[in-house]
């Protein structure tokens, strides 16, 4: 993959480019459901594709494009190259343009052999029906099974630049899911709980990992609205996750030089209370999202984003650090389609003290809410709204279960308004949250 | 600027017949190869510059062998007659015990519907052509209002090309065009920063976008909603009446009822709607249809992705469940017949049903008299996206133009609230049909397990007594 990715390179500057830069991503992945104790599905995919990016100098500066293809063959790199080139020359100059030469590279040789797989189909099978059974047995209320499903692969991923660094790494993720229905008829409420880890050692016991989306999904029956209000909302850790993203939605550096971030004015403010600290991690020992490079070769290094409630600053690739006046972050994400753009690593609140019951009990009256569905916020104003379903705290106790509410507010007032972050840290993927409460969002609901 | 006619199929007859045999083993109830070859071009226009410019293709084949409730899928982008024997194999691995089936030899077909051009949209436009198209919806955003800070325009196509060779030799393909235009803009105005945007396309040439006046109509529409949105106030919250305009806010729809009625939550019982069928969840007068058969449109098909033609599902018929959307597994376990609704995002997904075009029916009433009954609620006119959980049917959708109604008239603009409701009884509320049915401009993208398909949407305007606004004023 890495001589692929230099191959490639090379052709666009045969072709006329000034400058290029390219990456390689070879996949295999499996998959497999189960459902009701029966195999539903077995998938398999092997894939392989190249993206490249090529500069070409205008009259009046440098200007680029990026094109990508799944045909590997001579003809169809020899096809990629020319047509990059074609596009850049009608791509508009850019004066803050930044070609891929000159990047601060990680040092030494960085590459990666390929890896044997990391789990099997058996063993997959066996633990997604052992996951689906613990569910199905758990109680009489689970009544169906929407399946369990078990997955595994390996990419390979291969950037090279013009300027002579190519480097290689491969990424390894296991996951398995669940998830179950109770209740009957109009009263069917529908839970799930999943893992994603490295290895095959770090799976948590399949049938307790089942156990815990039937409970989800039970203690959910009996669900009914509540009146509309302002409350204290506590969110479970892996709602909480959501926070992060519009987080990394409003300090990307791109979306501030181009007004479209309700934080643009934020960084070196405190935009979260003194005890909230957020940090991107591209090399941790429990994150999924680990990369020696970023999307353009830039070697990458721990961030504290959010240290002492204080944004620190906003994440960048080249380009935008080059506009922001900053120094390149090490944040430049890459797939083969399109263009670059911007992203954590392995990003992760910093646990604080209590668990999630002392929480609550601290609280005494609100909302813990465990989904969040919808797409109501607007990045630009910080505007909050969507849909949720929860658990009404009473006296500092979960009382009943709660469906059919909105919460809304603004992000900012949100940010600043966290009261409690917990101790549970849980990591889902390459993102990281514990339990946090929100000080006051407004419930629109009936009941 | 590639041009690439008619695909000639980049794999041997024999190799697909060898492969078949390799792939279905005897008693299995289905299978096929899907060869698909796809290029897309896309250019964006940011901070008055052309910057983004970029094109892609993908190629690949994917293998599925279906029997009772189980299937087998593999998927390579190597299209050489190992990696496809192999893929076989590895698909096939489901349904082991059976021995191989008979030789079977490939014949072509042509689907039954001719909805689009089989022609790359691309080609009648060149990237230049393109690159001054967004040069000028540029320089009219900024001309439009001084308030105009931002101005984002892309335009994108893509050319789809599709083979399906079924289990019995059936060789059938399908050349896919869509399009798509999109303008947003950012307006500041006192310190306070809002947004607008206004998108159209479909499965036609890029020249129809150029011509027409489109783009300007586009670029006034996402001027006047940021220039709205920049005089929203807080949106209310709580239980009201809810007016929803004609077009996209057909998302309603989609959301509500649409996912739902899918032929597998309905064969696994996992869907709210699973014990509903005959029985009535809408209100009188209510006709909901799913029709993959309108020309041009988004979200049609000349035939699925199972190679079954396209057609016109009545889902809600005065009110009554009467139809489920299927796919051919879905269809054989429930004993019914593929609706044409079996579509996947690319060859290296399974099959789901999926949605097309969803609208409801026009009813009588006049659009004017129906905000004018309504004494204290919302009009909303656009919205962003949606989502539901299809087991306990809750389901949402958020606006992005939304005006309060006092006494009968539209009144202050609001700020982008979500709407919460339960599908099963939202269309038992709706108690006015606007004459007014409008499909949406051609924007709309559904996902599903992962898995993105373009659809279309459509609604006349019509009045919800009751669903939940949540904004922040309680």
């Amino acid at each position: 993959m890495r001589s692929l990715s230099k191959r490639i390179v090379e052709l666009a500057m045969k072709n006329g480019a000034c400058d290029a830069d390219a990456i390689a991503i070879s996949d295999t992945s499996n998959q497999l459901r189960v459902r009701q104790g029966a195999i539903e599905s077995v998938e398999r995919e092997d894939s392989c594709g190249i993206g490249l990016r090529a500069f070409v100098e205008q009259q009046d500066g440098l200007a680029f494009a990026s094109a990508c293809t799944s045909d590997i063959s001579d003809a169809g790199l020899e096809q990629l190259a020319g047509q990059v080139l074609e596009m850049a020359r009608i791509s508009s100059p850019d004066p803050d343009a930044v070609p891929p030469a000159g990047a601060t590279h990680p040092e030494g040789v960085l590459q990666a052999e390929a890896e044997s797989p990391v789990w099997n189909i058996e063993a997959a099978k066996r633990a997604a029906l052992a996951c689906e059974k613990a569910a199905l047995d758990h109680s009489n209320a689970i009544s169906n099974s929407e399946g369990a499903e078990a997955g595994f692969g390996n990419a390979l991923i291969a950037y090279a630049s013009a300027d002579g660094f190519a480097g290689s790494y491969t990424k390894s993720s296991l996951g398995l899911s669940v998830s179950v229905i109770a209740g009957q008829a109009d009263a069917m409420q529908r839970d799930y709980e999943y893992a994603e880890v490295r290895s095959a050692a770090e799976l948590p016991d399949p049938a307790a990992l089942g156990q815990r989306a039937a409970q989800r999904a039970e203690r959910r029956l009996g669900a009914s609205g509540m009146a509309s209000g302002q409350h204290t909302v506590v969110f479970e850790p892996r709602v909480a996750l959501s926070l992060l993203g519009h987080l990394c939605g409003a300090i990307n550096g791109r979306a501030v030089l181009q007004q479209l971030s309700f934080l643009g004015d934020a960084s070196g403010k405190r935009i979260f209370p003194e005890f909230v600290c957020i940090s991107d991690n591209p090399a941790h020992a429990d994150g999924l999202g680990n990369r020696p490079f970023d999307g353009e070769g830039t070697r990458t290094s721990r961030s504290g984003l959010i240290e002492d409630g204080v944004l620190t600053g906003f994440m960048a690739d080249r380009y935008a650090a080059r506009r922001l006046g900053i120094e390149p972050t090490g944040h430049a994400r890459r797939g083969l389609a399109g263009d670059l753009s911007i992203g954590p690593s392995n990003i992760y609140f910093h646990p604080g003290e209590l668990d999630q019951q002392s929480m609550i009990a601290e609280i005494g009256d609100g909302l813990l809410v465990t989904e969040l569905i919808g797409f109501g916020v607007n990045g630009v104003t910080g505007d909050y709204s969507r849909g949720a379903a929860g658990f009404l705290i009473e006296s500092g106790q979960i009382t009943r279960p709660i469906t059919e509410i909105t919460i809304a507010g603004n992000l900012r007032d949100m940010f600043s308004g966290i009261t409690h972050v917990g101790n549970d840290l849980t990591w889902f993927g390459s993102r990281a949250a514990p339990s946090v409460a929100i000080g006051s969002l407004t419930i629109a609901g009936q009941g | 600027m590639n041009d690439c006619g008619p695909m000639s199929l980049p794999v041997a007859a024999e190799t697909l017949a060898r492969t078949l045999e390799k792939l279905t083993p005897a008693g299995a109830d289905d299978a096929d190869l899907y060869v698909q070859y796809s290029q897309s071009e896309s250019v964006a226009l940011e901070e008055g510059m052309v910057k983004q410019v970029s094109a892609s293709t993908q190629q690949g084949v994917g293998a599925r062998v279906i029997k009772g409730e189980a299937g087998g899928y593999a998927y390579t982008d190597r299209l050489e007659p190992k990696a496809l024997l192999d893929a076989a194999s590895a698909a096939r691995a489901i349904a082991s015990e059976g021995g191989d089936t008979s030789p079977v030899s490939v014949h072509e077909s042509r689907p039954a519907h001719r909805l689009y051009s089989s022609t790359n949209p691309m080609l009648p436009v060149s990237m230049t052509q393109r690159r001054k198209l967004l040069e000028d919806i540029d320089r009219l955003a900024r001309s439009i209002d001084l308030r105009v800070k931002q101005v984002f325009a892309d335009v994108s196509a893509s050319f789809k090309q599709v083979h399906i060779i079924r289990i019995d030799g059936g060789h059938i393909s399908d050349d896919r065009p869509l399009i798509r235009l999109n303008v947003s803009v950012v307006v500041e105005h006192k310190g306070r920063t809002e947004t607008g945007s206004a998108g159209g396309g479909g499965r036609f040439g890029l020249d129809r976008m150029l011509g027409g006046g489109e783009a300007e109509r586009l670029t006034r529409e996402a001027v006047r909603i940021a220039l709205v949105n920049l005089e929203a106030v807080d949106a209310p919250a709580g239980p009201m009446p809810v007016v929803l305009g004609p077009g996209w806010p057909g998302i309603l729809l989609h959301e509500a009822i649409g996912h739902g009625l899918e032929g597998d939550f309905n064969r696994k019982g996992t869907s709210a709607f699973a014990d509903k069928m005959g029985k009535q969840v809408a209100a009188k007068g209510v006709t909901v249809v799913d029709d993959g058969t309108i020309p041009d449109r988004r979200g049609s098909l000349n035939m699925d992705d199972e190679g079954t033609p396209t057609s016109r599902t009545v889902l809600i018929e005065d009110g009554i469940l009467t139809g489920y959307l299927q796919d051919r597994q879905n269809a054989r376990l429930m004993g019914m017949a593929p609706t044409g609704n079996g579509r996947r995002e690319s060859y290296a997904q399974p099959i789901l049903p999926r949605m097309t075009n969803t609208f409801m029916l026009a009813g009588h009433d006049n659009p004017k008299d129906i905000l004018a009954s309504v004494r204290r609620g919302l009009y909303a006119v656009n919205f962003g996206g949606g989502q539901v959980d299809i087991t306990s049917g809750k389901f949402v959708f958020s606006t992005s133009e939304a005006y309060l109604i006092e006494d009968g008239e539209v009144k202050a603009p609001v700020k982008g609230a979500t709407l919460i409701g339960n599908g099963p009884d939202v269309l038992t509320k709706v108690s006015m049909i606007g004459n007014d049915l409008a499909l949406d401009p051609g924007v709309g993208t559904c996902g599903k397990d992962g898995q993105s398909v373009p659809v279309g949407v459509g609604l006349p305007t019509i009045l919800i007594d009751e669903l939940i606004v949540g904004g922040t004023q309680a």
